[in-house]
């Protein structure tokens, strides 16, 4: 007789225990309970531990102990409830067994960005905090977990390459892992193909993401296991894709996949049991990306560009070297532009798309070109305050093209086109059909016409940028004199609330959202281009308090939007109702007690500040919709506002910043502090991990003495 | 696990009608509550079946001294006689309603009062029944199957045209054993026939024949009610609706409508939307016209207009008592009597329309196909001049009120489980993705709860408790009558009843959008129920008395239900009932519905008798656990 699929489970749980318990006895019994048990570059402990049984493992002996509590998971009534227990707990057993190999080496699978990290293993928070934005704007459309092998390289990478041209993030583990490696995919979190481990027990660390995710965006609290399964029912679009044989064990992680709300898709027909959207049993794997995607409910975005190479968010993070590229297009050598223009609509004829001079397969291999391109845009509703919205777009427009990496702005864009992508037939005037595609399909709402025309060559390009600078200085005159007090209404945007359900930002010219990503205008245009969108006017006529930004009607907007979890919310002060964060925020201040100044770190800095904490440890005092006086998530714009922390005496409280992130922001940042305060160079006030890198307030403190930072004259925070 | 908040208890509802009972007191009305204090004690001899009074040589009644009646029938033949009589009773009642859904429907023309609103399903059931559809005018083809559907009870020859639907071996069943039904009206005067004095006195004879009667009208009359009302009126889409005594508005002219034929409320419900009653409504004072339901009517409503549900039988009278009902209209079946004096303590009309009904102290007006529209819209005006005479310090709408989704056709069923359905993967249009998720265990098995309420139940208790024990345990249920508003009343039928659920019953419905228990129409849609479960016996593979599932009455109380129980139980569903049939006095009889050789050897499924209600669900878990074992799942 056929053995059902609960019996399954329960063996396939008891195996991941047994495995567990061995492991972390046997760690017990090497380390003594007393050793520390620290998993890398998060704040959130053993994660699943931590997120379903509400307790923080520090040690061995606390691991050990909390072996019991996942036995106590492990149901076996004839129940539904009893398999979905025990798939959880069987993941959280696994992510015990993990656990123990990073008790005994902070990165059993070498550091990262080393050649020998052949696995992944363990996510840290700030890869998890970087999901946020591509999340919410539905670039990550969703998650797969494919398990073992498929029946050759060839179909494991077709299917990894599927699902990344999709931009789901893939995640691998088993023999797939060997097989993309074989099929030579390139791999690792920027590119969106993760290959987490070998053994099943990897499924931990997927968890792990998964579980902070839920923490992070979601506010939801350590042992609220109701919680997290709705959080991942209704938010985190994952599945699995399982190839046969399927053992017990992996069925029992199955089970807690379909608890926490991912379908499983395999093609083992022995013993398995179909569940409808749950568990699906499918022969043809060449199939199974629309099958999974139709079983999760996820659905893609789709623009049909007519080039010839892949397009997909997965190809973002996509670095074309040297010796890879076909050409090189750089602003800093060489006169280059974007700009988008508005025309009348006579004046613009749909789809067109112009090369003027030479076109690509008429330059040499690896040259330097100068080249531009201009996006003239008409439409009823178009204004000109949404040509830098467009302007602002066309990086991730350009880069999610296979083969062609984009940075920059303006007059200093880079752009490199790979031999490969030159090979499939990608010529300047793709670059026209992305454009033209993605800027009709994104702003149809007011775009109604779009040409573009391309301009290869140093001599045209060098007027043409003359004249675009001159609509680039333009348009930052009337930014520069956009301020806070001059502009009618705010905007909000709860674009996050898909995974931060109580958070709302409040968008004003001053104060960018705290993802970096949605600016006044940004916010203006999405409501526009949308008025029941996620951004909403918000008006700003009732002000209670003009020091710390506090107005009556943001109230009863924040309020509305965060359906009453909050009720009061000051535009400018870090300590009376700070602005909350969803989580995916570019940088955290935080207040140092020492000096009464702040520190802010930055989701690309992993080390130590003089708070004691790391970015993620600051990352979790705050987030997921909640308010904490004394720590604030924000965009890296927003430092160099006057507005910053205007309430607590603005940016002279500005104590120290990782240095990358001070290079970023100097010449703003000095320009403002020169203005509010008259001080030149501010910045080198400012401590960082060079000048400061002992992570101990006394140092600092000598620092800013040294320097004669301004923080040391102002008044102590009221906190 | 934790209660789910919104649930509402039998103890608030037993609070409404407390209160309800107050303003009964005021006005000095007579209630079902006083009325069955004054009945008490029940007839030990009437409540055991044994009891004869066929002749006028009784009435005779069985004891170990007298043994047998003056004719010598045993005691045996004379329970036998009397559940073969309670069963004829109901079988004529439910197939003579599918009669007049029969009649009408050779009413229907383009423009009139009754029209074809699922063409589809006319033409499918056609094909069926091998009529030739193509060319032909939908009204001809409707005329035309009335006059072979209404012929399906007199024809001489042949069987029940529906059973050639059931599950292969089902037929076999009922062929091997005799028990496939001829025509309903033979099976019903064959019954009379058979207890007649000096006829049949054997108990075996007797209690076959009821349960072929019973098929008559499981698979005849009351399928044809079903299948024809969803011709005429729409099949049943999935709708949201209220429940509960708070349903009925204070601001608003609140007609009742009661009984069980759609053809009566269907043109009440259309002549309170018309623009015309509306205004009349506003300038008596009233915002509007609020219709709201009670017993099998409500049901039929609620599932193709989603109109609200006040309340099941035991609460007809909750409904004038609010002392805000401007009328309560009824056709046929389970109408108190005790209406009639009530109305007249209230300003309230009660509105007979039916020659099957007719009540004294009522106001009659007599509704025929012909004249629906005219005598429908003079109801609604009546109601709604009638506003004007409410007392209104003797207005009392308990607030109460629950949200129900609603609608769940046998095909609605299906439909609704296509959206589960991987348009790579899976057949649409079938019951498998059920049947998938039973076998998984994810879903331990289905009940489907029926039948009215009985005093000698603590009204709604029964239905409720067991409903909730059955969701625990990862048990669908499906209901229709009486025990579908029960579940409404509750809240059950609310999606967010999902919280109350076990783990794969939660899910389930998560994922497929449903709430834990699914309203599959009035009493006459059981019929819908026999239908899903021979549909799923095909799709699963097996027979249907393989299937975990079970059909349970805990609170029936009519001649109706025991015709309905023994179609459920003839069509291979084990059916527990917690209120017994009159059949205690004969231990042949109950061994016949209860035991293995009689039923059960000849359809595969038996009777379960069990007053404690706790131990009932108990059963039932136990019956659906052995039926999962012996299929090996």
């Amino acid at each position: 007789m056929a053995r059902h699929l609960f019996d399954r489970v329960f063996c396939g749980s008891d195996e991941m225990f047994a495995k567990a318990e061995a492991e972390v006895n046997k760690l017990a019994a090497e380390l003594g309970t007393s050793a520390p048990m620290v998993m890398p570059s998060t704040a959130y402990f053993l994660s699943c531990i931590y997120a379903y049984i509400g307790k923080k493992v520090t040690t061995v002996g606390e691991l050990q102990e909390a072996l019991a509590d996942v036995k106590a998971m492990m149901l076996r009534e004839p129940r539904t409830n009893s398999i979905f227990q025990s798939g959880v707990g069987t993941a959280i057993a696994a992510e015990m067994i993990e656990a123990c190999k990073y008790a005994r080496d902070p990165a059993p699978y070498g550091e990262a960005g080393s050649p020998d990290r052949k696995y992944w293993g363990h996510m840290t928070d700030a890869e998890v905090r970087e999901l946020g934005v591509p999340l919410v704007t539905g670039d990550i459309p969703g998650f797969v977990v494919i398990i073992g092998p498929a029946p050759t390289t060839e179909e494991a990478a077709a299917l990894i390459k599927g699902y990344q041209s999709r931009g789901i993030f893939v995640f691998l583990i088993g023999g797939i892992i060997d097989q993309a490696y074989e099929a030579g995919l390139s791999m690792g979190f920027p590119v969106r193909v993760v290959p987490v481990g070998q053994d099943i027990w990897a499924v931990g660390h997927v968890i792990s993401l998964v579980v902070r995710a839920a923490m992070i965006f979601g506010n939801i609290q350590p042992g609220d296991c109701d919680g997290f399964h709705r959080y991942t029912f209704d938010r985190i679009n994952a599945f699995v894709n399982a190839f046969k044989p399927v053992n017990d064990i992996t069925v029992a992680c199955g089970a807690g996949a379909i608890k926490l709300g991912f379908p499983v898709i395999t093609n083992d027909h022995d013993d398995m049991w179909a569940v409808p959207k749950s568990l699906i049993i499918y022969d043809d794997y060449n199939d199974w990306i629309d099958t999974s995607l139709e079983a999760r409910g996820i659905k893609l975005k789709i623009t049909k560009i007519d080039i010839p190479v892949a397009y997909s968010s997965a190809f973002e993070g996509e670095v074309i070297r040297k010796a890879d590229m076909q050409v090189d297009i750089y602003g800093a050598k060489v006169d280059c532009f974007e700009l988008v223009q508005t025309k009348e609509a006579a004046d613009v004829e749909d789809h067109k798309i112009e090369v003027v001079g030479p076109e690509l397969d008429e330059l040499e291999v690896g040259s330097m070109a100068s080249l531009s391109y201009t996006i003239e845009v008409a439409g009823k509703a178009m204004q000109p305050d949404f040509e830098p919205v467009m302007e602002r777009k066309i990086h991730a427009f350009l880069n999610c093209a296979e083969g062609v990496m984009h940075t920059g702005q303006r007059d200093m864009i880079r752009i490199r086109i790979s031999k490969a992508a030159f090979d499939a037939g990608f010529r300047f005037k793709h670059i026209g059909e992305i454009l033209y595609a993605k800027i009709k399909s994104e702003f149809e709402a007011v775009v109604d016409k779009c040409q573009v025309k391309i301009v290869v060559g140093e001599e045209k390009n060098n007027e043409l940028r003359k004249g675009a600078n001159k609509v680039f200085d333009a348009r930052d005159e009337r930014l520069k004199s956009m301020t806070d007090e001059s502009v009618p209404v705010f905007y909000s945007c709860i674009m996050c609330q898909a995974f931060s359900p109580s958070h709302v930002c409040i968008v004003t010219p001053e104060r960018l959202g705290l993802c970096g990503a949605v600016s006044w205008l940004d916010a203006k245009a999405t409501y526009e281009l949308d008025p029941n969108g996620p951004c909403q006017v918000v008006t700003k006529e009732r002000c209670l308090d003009e020091r710390v930004g506090r107005y009556e009607d943001i109230d009863e907007v924040l309020c509305d939007l965060s359906h009453g979890a909050l009720e009061h919310v000051t535009l400018y002060s870090l300590f009376e109702d700070p602005m909350t964060s969803c989580g995916c925020f570019e940088c955290i201040c935080g207040v140092e007690p020492c000096s009464m100044g702040v520190v802010i770190t930055c989701r690309e800095f992993a080390g130590m500040t003089p708070l004691g904490m790391t970015f993620s440890e600051m990352a979790s005092m705050t987030g997921g919709g909640v308010q904490t006086p004394g720590f604030m998530g924000h965009g890296k714009h927003f430092i160099a506002s006057k507005k910053f922390l205007k309430a607590e005496g603005g940016l002279a409280r500005l104590v120290w910043l990782p240095s990358e992130l001070k290079e970023q922001v100097k010449d703003k940042v000095n320009e403002t502090a020169k203005e509010l305060y008259g001080i030149e160079n501010f910045c080198d006030m400012i401590a960082d991990e060079n000048s400061c890198g002992s992570g101990d307030p006394e140092e600092l403190l000598t620092f800013l003495s040294e320097v004669g930072h301004p923080v040391l004259g102002l008044e102590p925070f009221d906190m | 696990m934790k209660d789910w908040d919104r649930l509402i208890t039998v103890e608030q509802m037993e609070e409404a009608t407390a209160s309800l009972l107050e303003n009964a007191e005021k006005v000095g009305a007579d209630t079902w509550q006083q009325r069955s204090k004054n009945q008490s004690p029940h007839c030990g001899f009437g409540e055991a079946g044994t009891c004869c009074r066929i002749c006028s040589m009784g009435p005779c009644r069985i004891t170990p001294k007298a043994p047998r009646g003056i004719c010598g029938c045993d005691v045996h033949g004379i329970v036998g006689r009397n559940y073969l009589r309670f069963t004829a009773g109901g079988t004529a009642t439910h197939s003579d309603h599918g009669r007049e859904i029969m009649h009408t429907l050779h009413q229907t023309r383009e423009g009139g009062n009754y029209q074809v609103k699922d063409p589809e399903k006319l033409i499918r059931i056609a094909k069926e029944w091998g009529v030739e559809t193509e060319g032909k005018d939908i009204y001809d083809l409707a005329h035309e199957m009335a006059e072979i559907g209404l012929m399906e009870y007199g024809k001489p020859f042949g069987h029940q045209k529906f059973t050639d639907r059931a599950h292969p071996h089902t037929q076999e069943l009922w062929d091997k054993a005799d028990l496939r039904p001829r025509a309903i009206d033979r099976e019903v005067v064959q019954s009379l026939h058979m207890t007649h004095m000096g006829c049949s006195s054997e108990a075996e004879a007797l209690i076959h024949q009821s349960i072929r009667s019973g098929l008559a009208d499981g698979w005849g009359g009351s399928m044809m009610g079903t299948e024809f009302s969803d011709v005429m009126f729409g099949t049943p889409k999935v709708m949201d609706t209220e429940a509960n005594i708070g349903v009925m508005d204070k601001d608003m002219v609140n007609i009742i409508v009661h009984g069980h034929d759609p053809s009566l409320s269907e043109m009440i419900v259309h002549y309170a939307q018309d623009p015309e009653m509306i205004a009349l409504a506003k300038s008596v004072g009233a915002k509007g016209i609020n219709i709201a339901g009670v017993c099998c009517t409500a049901n039929e409503v609620a599932m193709r207009h989603g109109i609200p549900m006040a309340g099941n039988f035991l609460n007809q009278e909750n409904v004038v008592l609010t002392g805000a009902c401007e009328a309560i209209v009824v056709d046929i079946q389970c109408i108190f009597p005790a209406l009639g004096p009530l109305s007249k303590c209230f300003h309230t009309k009660f509105i007979t329309t039916s020659d099957i009904a007719r009540i004294p102290d009522s106001e009659f007006y007599r509704f025929s196909a012909e004249t629906a529209g005219e005598n429908a819209k003079a109801i609604v005006k009546m109601a709604v001049e009638n506003f004007v005479n409410r007392k209104p310090e003797l207005v009392n709408i308990p607030n109460q009120k629950t949200k129900a989704r609603v609608g769940y056709a046998v095909e609605t069923i299906k439909k609704t489980l296509d959206g589960v359905c991987n348009t790579h993967v899976d057949e649409m249009g079938t019951l498998k993705p059920l049947a998938d998720v039973v076998k998984a265990g994810v879903l331990r098995g289905a009940v489907a709860m029926v039948g009215c309420n009985n005093p000698k139940v603590r009204p709604d208790t029964a239905h409720i408790e067991l409903m909730k024990k059955m969701l625990k345990n990862d048990i669908i249920v499906v209901v229709t009558g009486c025990s579908a508003q029960a579940a409404a009343k509750a809240g059950l039928m609310d999606p967010d009843a999902k919280e109350f659920c076990g783990e794969g019953l939660k899910r389930v419905c998560e994922l497929v959008g449903i709430p834990p228990v699914l309203h599959m129409g009035s009493c006459v849609d059981i019929s819908r129920m026999m239908i899903l479960a021979s549909d799923l016996a095909k799709d699963w593979g097996c027979n249907i008395s393989q299937l975990p599932l079970c059909g349970c009455a805990p609170e029936w109380m009519s001649e109706k239900a025991v015709s309905i129980g023994n179609y459920v139980v003839g069509t291979g569903i084990n059916t527990y009932l917690g209120v017994d049939p009159y059949s205690k006095g004969s231990s042949e009889v109950t061994e016949l519905l209860q035991g293995e050789t009689g039923v059960k050897q000849w359809c595969e499924a038996n009777y379960t008798v069990e007053l404690d209600i706790e131990k009932l669900g108990d059963l039932m878990i136990e019956d659906i656990e052995a039926k999962r074992a012996a299929l090996g799942i």
